[in-house]
């Protein structure tokens, strides 16, 4: 009777399962990567964990760059601001684990968020955001050398009161993150299914119609960069306990920022596996070349050019059109642009 | 030929001759193609079918400064003066790359006086009719052999722009080529040898100038003949 | 105090060149070159290089100021041309991401080459005195090279055909092409004066100190803030906010701390940003 139908069938998810389905298959790859591959390594699960760490910046940044068009070039500057806000918490006063992370979380968001204000309030195009928060993240990186006492300078701070079983190149630490990491895939899904992620497709597209459609761009800008810092803030912060030891290499414009840009346009900008997807590949190209760190530099740079060049919108992307144009129904290619003249 | 913009073609199928030394102007009403028609034909932007030829020498996929330096002086409607500059400063680049040649500089200030006058101001801080005068005078001080001029009247007061027109006449008699497009029909057809009538991006009429001012077409349509 | 300022004063002109050179680029090709440190780095290594080998400081220094004006083209005939098929905010984004690409590239071939390379032309002599004050002589052949860079700069925009060219073509490309201009070997030519600018900084502030293969971003950076505060675009004002800058940096350096003054020279550029964006000079 009824159940005949359902023989054979595959159960039900509804349009909400079907939704999450890709953050649920990333989640399981990931809890199951340790057993399978590198459980034993403390090497190699460090490595994994600094992608996981790399990828929760990179959803953070996705929001702020790739859902709302603002280059914020100090995902380091906020990812310190938590590490040390937590960690000069940690060793300066007795207080737990937990009220680090949370004083590291909301400093982040409400420097990210002032940041996206300034910007609004300024009018700052895409250039100028970039510059002042490039300014930021060079400046903050300065005031940590500066304040010895509080810092201490290049030789760093050792963040006190962290539980073993967490440290950044255990198994515990790697699920830590892991699952920090899905927490913000959940989030960032659902804030794309939501008005909120058709606002910020919107802005995106053409900010001016945007706002004449009664989408109020300064607002969302704000809200996401807020977002976005926050996840930032969390993971560095997390990231000072874990690894128990920061220094402002750690959040460096170098270290951070470059990887994280690289690696989110790579995976494609604004997609929900677009960090996991680019951290994963630069973990194993950082493995690869674990020698030389000036050809890691090298490479680093023709990545750049050449996803920059030819794979606008993303590696992942790329490949996906590709596949749609051999095997499905492609569109045809969009007629040709002002023929400008040679020049 | 036929041009356009992002793929759509906003001119087609169109033929245009001018001959040396005569004065040929297109007439249209705004959105016509006469400005697409004269950007393909200074290198502005490419044709999508078609060819562009001087003296028998193709120019067609050539790029706009290659173009400006085979003969051809485009002066467009929006002028694209160079504001910063004095308007002396502007007159020179018109001969780039050679150096400015004094007796020509001296023919364009005998044409337009004003600009003798006003010649070290910043060509940003010019009237009107005064920018319209600078940009043929620029055109002019690299000698081509065919002049361009895209609604030379524009924004010029009628008293003005009769001024204008008179100048080009006298370009004319000296045996400058003039290729005008413009919408005051009777000023227009007033200078010029023959003409072509472009509609909606074609060629609806063509003629001599007596011919065209006679068509009772053109006449209702741009003369205000009822 | 006064020796403070003329330090400064020699820094600043440097720090102007540098502005120059990359407020050069963006207001002709409108390109952010976040490489630019990277070239005069280049220059400095090939002109010690040539050193090492023999050749006589003067002959290094005109083959270095060769190479990095060469490099530069090279930068623009290359990466550029897609670039320049993009207009506006969208070409400056593209040029910032793909200098910056290239901008690693050569800090990584050139720290992976040459991991100790570094610059520094001593110059022999006594202490010269100016208004009261010993000043270095290598100071004073660096103040003096930058000033006739200057001067040339001013000659070539001011008083050459082809220097006017370039700035109708900043004023106003169509205008230029109809003239007869081509904008693409203009921005050619304007790239290889900034490299050959950049050499001109290698050489300058090799005399006061040092320069090593790493100074590459820290060189990009003063070059991004002088340009901004001059006002990106503006020759003369990035000159005007070098020699400023380079004054406050030393006054700062000297009576407050090393780190404050990266931060108040930073903080400069950020608050032209957000109160005068077109900064000292720009439109």
């Amino acid at each position: 009777m009824s159940t005949v139908e359902n023989v054979g069938t595959l159960p039900r998810l509804g349009r909400l399962g079907w939704a999450f389905l890709p953050v649920a298959v990333a989640a399981a790859v990931l809890a199951l990567l340790p057993p399978i591959w590198f459980g034993d390594s403390p090497f190699t699960t460090s490595l994994a964990v600094q992608a996981l760490v790399f990828a929760s910046y990179g959803v953070g940044f996705n929001l702020i760059f790739g859902s709302t068009n603002q280059l914020f070039l100090c995902v380091g500057a906020l990812a310190g601001v938590g590490g040390y806000g937590a960690g000069i918490l940690a060793n300066e006063t007795s207080l737990p684990m937990l009220a680090g992370v949370v004083v590291g979380t909301l400093s982040a968001a409400l420097v990210g968020g002032l940041l996206s204000w300034i910007a609004v309030r300024r009018s700052l195009g895409i250039i100028f955001t970039g510059i002042v928060t490039l300014v930021f993240s060079l400046g903050f990186a300065n005031l940590l050398l500066g304040q010895r006492d509080l810092t201490g300078s290049e030789t760093g701070l050792i963040v006190e009161g962290v539980p073993d079983r967490l440290g950044d190149d255990t198994v515990g630490g790697y699920y830590l993150f892991a699952g920090l990491l899905v927490a913000f895939l959940i989030i960032f899904r659902v804030l794309q299914l939501s008005h909120i992620g058709w606002a910020f497709r919107a802005l995106r597209d053409d900010e001016v119609a945007a706002e004449l459609a009664g989408v109020d761009v300064a607002r969302y800008r704000i809200y996401a960069a807020t977002v976005g810092s926050a996840m930032i803030g969390l993971t560095g912060a997390l990231l000072a306990y874990s690894a128990g030891f920061i220094s402002p290499a750690t959040y460096s414009f170098d270290r951070v920022d470059v990887r994280v840009l690289v690696m989110v346009a790579f995976g494609g900008l604004g997609t929900l596996l677009g960090p996991l997807i680019g951290a994963g590949v630069f973990a194993i190209v950082d493995e690869q070349l674990t020698a030389s760190l000036e050809l890691r530099e090298v490479l680093y740079g023709v990545f750049v050019i050449a996803i920059f060049l030819f794979f606008r919108r993303g590696v992942v992307q790329a490949i996906v059109s590709l596949y749609e144009r051999v095997f499905g129904a492609g569109e045809p290619p969009k007629p040709p642009a002002l023929q400008a003249s040679r020049e | 030929m036929a041009a356009g913009y992002l793929g759509e073609s906003v001119i087609d199928d169109v033929d245009v001759e001018v001959r040396s030394g005569e004065a040929v102007v297109i007439v249209g009403s705004n959105g016509a193609g006469k400005s697409t028609l004269f950007r393909a034909i200074a290198g502005l932007i490419q044709p999508m079918a078609g060819r562009v030829v001087l003296d028998g020498k193709d120019l067609t996929r050539r790029p706009a400064y290659r173009i400006a330096r085979s003969g051809i002086s485009y002066v467009p409607a929006e002028r694209h003066l160079f504001p910063a500059m004095t308007l002396k400063s502007n007159l020179h680049l018109g001969a780039y790359p050679r150096r400015a040649d004094p007796a020509t500089l001296e023919l364009v200030y005998d044409l337009f006086p004003r600009l003798r006058e006003r010649q070290r101001q910043q060509a940003g801080t010019l009237s009107g009719g005064e920018q319209q005068m600078l940009a043929v005078g620029r055109a002019l001080m690299a000698r081509p052999r065919l002049l361009m001029l895209d609604e030379p009247t524009t924004g010029l007061s009628p008293k003005i722009a009769q001024v204008a027109f008179e100048a080009l006449e006298g370009l004319k008699n000296e045996g400058t080529t003039l290729l005008i497009a413009e919408q005051q029909v009777p000023l227009a057809l007033s200078v010029a040898d023959r003409g072509y009538v472009l509609e909606n991006g074609r060629i609806r009429l063509s003629g001599t100038a007596k011919e065209l001012e006679g068509n009772p077409e053109v006449q209702r349509a741009y003369l205000g003949v009822a | 105090m006064r020796a403070v300022i003329l330090d400064g004063l020699v820094l600043g002109l440097a720090f102007g060149l540098l502005g120059v050179g990359m407020t050069l680029v963006y207001g002709l090709a409108g390109v952010i070159n976040l490489a630019y440190g990277q070239i005069v780095v280049f220059a400095a290594i090939v002109i010690s290089l040539l050193m090492e080998d023999g050749m006589s400081t003067l002959l290094a220094a005109v083959l270095g100021v060769l190479a990095a004006a060469g490099l530069s083209a090279l930068l623009d005939l290359t990466l550029m041309r897609p670039v320049y098929r993009e207009h506006g905010e969208e070409r400056t984004l593209l040029g910032l991401l793909l200098t910056l690409g290239a901008a690693f590239v050569i800090a990584g071939v050139l720290t992976w080459r040459y991991p100790d390379g570094a610059l520094y032309i001593f110059v022999d002599g006594d202490p010269i005195s100016v208004i009261g004050v010993p000043m270095a002589v290598g100071s004073l052949w660096a103040s003096a090279m930058a000033l006739v860079a200057a001067v040339v700069l001013l000659l070539f925009f001011g008083a050459t055909t082809f220097g006017r060219g370039v700035r109708s073509v900043i004023q106003d490309e169509i205008g230029a092409r109809l003239v007869g201009i081509n904008p693409s070997f203009v921005r050619t030519v304007i790239f290889a004066v900034s490299g050959a600018l950049a050499g001109v900084v290698a050489i300058a502030q090799s005399m006061s100190g040092p320069l090593t293969v790493n100074a590459g971003f820290e060189l990009t950076t003063f070059a991004l803030i002088v340009a901004v505060v001059g006002g990106l675009g503006s020759v003369a004002g990035a000159f005007l906010a070098g020699v400023l800058l380079g004054v406050v940096n030393a006054l700062s350096a000297h009576y407050i701390g090393q780190y404050i003054t990266t931060i108040i020279l930073l903080s400069a550029a950020a608050l032209t940003i957000l109160i005068r964006p077109r900064g000292l000079l720009g439109r």
